[in-house]
């Protein structure tokens, strides 16, 4: 498997190095911003009453009286940049492998070789986690280095990030187990990535639709981002294990269907 | 348990003294099917150790399909492959360990140079292999450090066939592998074949070319529309083969009343001059002729390529 790892490595780093670099970017920039829309709130509130709704729709939770810093924070961690960061880069991740290895054909080498398929699939796990744990860090970092200046009363605890965290990388695992799954049906990397794209994309609609838009609210149990939500945890200072436990079982059923599957289909490249 | 575990632990248990006399490879019933198309068919193949085998077919026939499934690729739909008496399905990743496979229309990860690949497929086969591998580059003129998506198709190829023999496996799987590399290299592998060959390894050697298969392979396979037509020794297929021979007798006037033996196939009658082919060797011919006054006699070798495009024939035309 050293072999593979190494492979893996080689392939991976400077995607992993580059999408890492920009969830830095971005929660320094959005940590920069929080203060100023802070401050023009009120205003815009007044002006806009809707913004409420669209921002409630965001966070995920009713936004009822005051909005307070604190639960403002959970902006930085619902943001469609930083999801569509993390998604693409999980995305790219999990289709290389078996569905990237047959679209260009290097898996007649890759399998040539003395490893299994769950050798294979195994090592891309390893990898995937590895690049997702490396990306956390930094946007880790960026959260940290765009919050320096943030006055203390407005800062959340750290414990609570690490929950917010944790219950974004669930999230993170939820949709690699499914992109894992679409990889092994598919011969084609392309194919393999529209589908896990558009579920992901549904998934974000149904999840924001459903704050305001009554027939779509019983479709939101099939959001992954249903199960995402850091402003309750900045709030309460408490992790929902309900959501932790349906987003790592839809993670862990998603990418053991794909490693059956990838063990046990046909692989052709011709 | 699982199965990877259970796997391993297979390969530690001892094999059967018979495994000696066993086939590196044996292929009973197979078969497979995509979907209403047909793969292959009922290939019964048997393969000894330090045999070159010639695996021909014109493109389409199920030279890949037959390859792709002794490596276990593709899951049989009918009968089984045993690899060094391993079920190539259950347990390829085992039987691969012995194994160096060179696909058709090879495609490498771009990063790819000499060194990298030693190091990459040394770490994922457990051995070091750029000592062999870099000796294999010089004998193929491949430089060490050129990277794969600077290299023409010929050089990727050859850097194919360095990844597939630098660790000296016992059988050597090469699907079409000349494709793309110039008269001498193909000679250099024909010729790395072959010692290869004599220290004991095992070659199957797939192509559509008679040429290069009659050059190297000891036994051919020719496969058609999925199933197997022929299989037999190069000698044994040079012995059925016609050869063509012009026989000139001294009195034209006396042969024309004359009937060829049934191995003579009289093409052409041209005054003193019989144009004809023969079928087999050409022993009983020097009998019959001894009894016949010639004043010339060309018998030429043995024509395979006729005998193939029979193989290769269907009842509608030719493929």
């Amino acid at each position: 498997m050293r072999g593979i790892l190494m492979k893996i490595f080689r392939e991976a780093w400077l995607a992993t190095l580059l999408f890492s670099i920009a969830f830095l970017i971005v929660e320094i920039l959005l940590n920069m911003i929080l203060p100023l829309l802070l401050e023009q709130m009120g205003d815009m509130l007044d002006r806009l009453p809707f913004i409420k709704d669209f921002l409630g729709a965001l966070l995920g939770i009713e936004l009822e009286g005051e909005i307070t810093a604190q639960i403002m924070q959970a902006f930085v961690w619902v943001h469609p940049v930083v999801l569509t960061l993390l998604w693409a880069h999980e995305i790219i991740f999990c289709t290389r492998f078996p569905a990237g290895e047959i679209d260009r054909g290097t898996i007649d080498i890759l399998l040539g070789l003395p490893v299994s398929r769950r050798q294979v699939y195994f090592a891309h796990t390893i990898g995937w986690l590895a690049s997702g744990l490396v990306i956390f860090g930094f946007g880790t970092i960026g959260y940290t280095l765009g919050s320096i200046d943030m006055p203390t009363e407005n800062r959340p605890a750290f414990m609570s990030i690490i929950r917010v965290l944790m219950n974004l990388f669930c999230v993170y695992i939820a949709v690699g187990g499914l992109a894992f799954l679409c990889s092994s049906m598919c011969e084609r990397r392309g194919k393999a990535i529209a589908i896990i794209f558009g579920l992901v994309l549904c998934s974000f609609l149904i999840n924001f639709l459903a704050q305001f838009w009554p027939p779509a609210e019983p479709f939101a149990v099939l959001s992954v981002l249903n199960y995402y939500q850091p402003a309750i945890i900045l709030k309460s200072g408490s992790l929902v294990f309900g959501d932790i436990a349906i987003l790592l079982a839809v993670g862990v059923v998603g990418w053991t269907l794909g490693l059956e599957i990838t063990a046990r289909r046909s692989i052709c490249t011709t | 348990m699982s199965d990877d575990i259970r796997d391993n632990l297979h390969v530690l248990e001892p094999q059967p003294d018979s495994s000696i006399l066993m086939p590196v490879i044996e292929t009973r019933q197979l078969g497979k099917q995509y979907g209403p198309r047909v793969g292959i068919e009922r290939v019964d193949l048997s393969v000894a150790e330090g045999e070159i085998f010639g695996f021909l077919g014109p493109n389409g026939a199920g030279k890949s399909t037959t390859i792709r499934l002794l490596l276990g690729f593709l899951k049989p739909t009918q009968g089984d492959a045993l690899v060094f008496g391993h079920d190539s399905w259950k347990q390829s990743h085992i039987l691969k360990r012995e194994v160096g496979y060179l696909p058709g229309d090879v495609r490498l990860y771009p990063w790819l140079t000499v060194r990298r690949a030693l190091s990459f497929v040394g770490a994922a086969r457990g051995a070091d292999l750029m000592d062999a591998g870099l000796a294999l580059a010089e004998r193929l003129s491949l430089e060490p450090d050129l990277i794969a998506r600077k290299m023409s198709r010929g050089m990727r190829q050859k850097l194919a066939i360095i990844m597939v023999l630098a660790h000296a496996p016992r059988l050597i799987i090469l699907d079409e592998p000349t494709s793309g590399l110039d008269p001498l290299v193909q000679l250099s592998l024909a010729q790395e074949l072959r010692d290869r060959a004599d220290k004991g390894s095992t070659v199957f050697f797939s192509s559509h070319t008679l040429n290069e298969v009659e050059q190297l392979c000891d036994r051919v396979a020719i496969v058609r529309e999925g199933r197997i037509v022929a299989d037999e020794t190069l000698d044994d297929m040079r012995k059925k083969a016609r050869r063509k021979v012009t026989i000139r007798f001294t009195d034209g006037e006396a042969v024309r009343g004359l009937d060829p033996p049934e191995f003579l196939t009289l093409i052409k009658r041209e005054g003193d001059r019989w144009h004809a082919e023969l079928d087999g060797e050409a022993g009983r011919l020097m009998q019959w002729l001894a009894g016949q006054s010639i004043r010339d006699l060309t018998i030429g070798p043995p024509d395979l390529e006729t005998l193939f495009h029979a193989h290769y024939r269907t009842s509608e035309g030719t493929l």
